[in-house]
């Protein structure tokens, strides 16, 4: 990594001396602002992209003006109401979000090649070694706020953060929401330090908090100035070296976790309660995550299952396997033997199925007692003829008559 | 409020050459003609292999939705908006 290792251990690294060269971009109340930007009447009201209208939907992005009522991420639709009657609420459209991503994604690929979507509505550029650097990253940034609004839309802000890593980069594009372009650098992160509060760090939400607290840490200039043994007693984990880094403005984030698992999860609008009530759910779940897997070419040697019941009660479960597995019906198979034993018979409000301990399907280990090259040639055949005419035009009779239960949500291409 | 409407429509559109953009101009619709003053946003979806374009646009204080399906070159108009709450 080329850090300073030794005065790290003594408690004395450094504020990174370097340049700004990382830039984080966050597109401001995304799937709102998009809204507002496909309907020039919704602009300037307060508006509510939600998961559904129903008064239990949950807010997924409020616009600016429903933030500034107090409006926020995760409150119900009849709470949003109860602070704002006149708060319109929409439905997710995750084409237009993921449009509007590619656009933007689009725009950014100009300015250099190595450009990460950390999701659909952030964007890091590190301009490390690129000739764009010399004409200075504000510049650029202003450059690219005003190419947002030309190219891919009117309505679209973005606050850009510039930092000499990606932690300060995005701290900094937190600054001055929306529509801000700030830089935290070895010049001004002490003044701007002194001005946030813990939980204002990405990544220090309450709990975090509470256990730099116990350590004697309140602000984040103490947190800053704390030694490693100290931030060891907080975290009591690797994590205290990596804030120790991220702080003095040294790259630790920049890590490509790689694809570990595939999982669909659904929030059910009527509580149900039996395995075989939730049978067409959980096969309609599989399907979608099977067909991913294998459209990425992967094959799975575990599968997991976790529900949440409408008390708040959370069960899960993962089982290992012996032969990995890539048919949708033999993840079915194991996903509802996990459901079957579930120890609780309440209403679930949230069911959630993933495969792990992914391998690459490159080659096939052919079993004594089935035809397993029949059965990949026949999930190939069903996976073209879904890929042709649209998912789910063939389906396994489970899931006969659950129409469109199951939406879309919002993912986006790395 | 918002109303799911999922019907055929005529729609008058413009391709520019030079600029190389394509927009509808008017939507014929119900017995009237609305005059398209801006497109809020242009974006496009798959539905398999079938390519759909869907322009938001806004006429006489209405929003609306139009698809266009680029395997028949039909348009649908899916739904009208008048901005307020619903």
């Amino acid at each position: 990594m080329g850090l300073p290792i030794k005065p790290a251990r003594l408690g004395g690294l450094d504020f990174n001396p370097a340049p700004s060269t990382v830039m984080h971009i966050d597109l401001n109340s995304c799937f709102a602002t998009i809204e507002q930007q496909a309907n020039p009447l919704l602009r300037g009201k307060p508006i509510a992209v939600a998961a559904y209208d129903s008064p239990n939907g949950c807010i997924l992005a409020p616009s600016v003006q429903a933030k500034k009522l107090g409006i926020k991420v995760g409150m119900h639709v009849k709470d949003g109401r109860l602070l704002c009657p006149d708060l319109i609420v929409l439905p997710s459209d995750p084409d237009k979000y993921r449009s509007v991503h590619l656009g933007l994604k689009k725009v950014l690929s100009v300015y250099t090649p190595d450009i990460v979507p950390k999701s659909i509505d952030e964007f890091v550029l590190n301009f490390a070694g690129t000739p764009a650097l010399r004409r200075g990253l504000f510049f650029i940034g202003q450059e690219i706020k005003d190419r947002i609004r030309n190219e891919v839309g009117d309505y679209l802000t973005v606050s850009i953060g510039l930092g000499p890593n990606r932690f300060l980069a995005k701290t900094a594009s937190n600054l001055h929401k929306p529509d801000g372009l700030d830089e935290i650098d070895k010049n001004n992160f002490l003044k701007i330090y002194d001005s946030l509060t813990l939980t204002d760090l990405t990544g220090i939400a309450r709990q975090n908090a509470i256990r730099l607290n116990s350590a004697g840490i309140y602000t984040v200039l103490d947190f800053f100035h704390a030694d490693l043994r100290t931030l060891r007693a907080a975290f009591r984990s690797i994590s205290d070296y990596y804030w120790f880094v991220r702080l003095r403005g040294w790259e630790i984030d920049d890590v490509d976790w790689g694809v570990k698992s595939f999982g669909h999860s659904y929030a059910l609008p009527k509580f149900l309660t039996k395995p075989e009530e939730l049978a067409p759910i959980l096969t309609k779940l599989v399907e979608k995550l099977g067909f991913r897997m294998r459209r990425e070419g992967y094959q799975a040697r575990g599968v997991h299952l976790a529900v949440l019941f409408r008390d708040h009660e959370f069960w899960h479960q993962g089982l290992k396997l012996d032969q990995p597995l890539f048919l949708s019906q033999d993840i079915y198979r194991v996903a509802y033997r996990l459901l079957s034993h579930s120890p609780y018979h309440l209403p679930v409000r949230n069911l959630a199925v993933s495969c792990f301990g992914l391998s690459e399907r490159d080659s096939l280990q052919l079993g004594l007692f089935e035809d397993k090259i029949k059965k990949e040639s026949l999930v190939s055949a069903i996976d073209d003829i879904n890929d042709r005419w649209g998912n789910f035009v063939i389906t396994p009779a489970l899931m006969a008559n659950m129409g469109d239960v199951i939406k879309d949500r919002i993912s986006f291409g790395k | 409020m918002i109303q799911k409407i999922s019907a055929p429509v005529s729609v008058e559109t413009v391709y520019d050459h030079r600029k190389r953009t394509i927009a509808p101009r008017r939507i014929f619709w119900d017995g009237q003609i609305f005059r398209i003053a801006q497109v809020g946003l242009h974006h496009t979806f798959r539905e398999g292999r079938t390519l759909f374009h869907i322009f938001s646009v806004t006429a006489q204080n209405l929003s609306f939705r139009l698809r266009l399906d680029t395997d028949s070159l039909f348009w649908t108009l899916e739904e009208i908006s008048d901005g307020l709450t619903n």
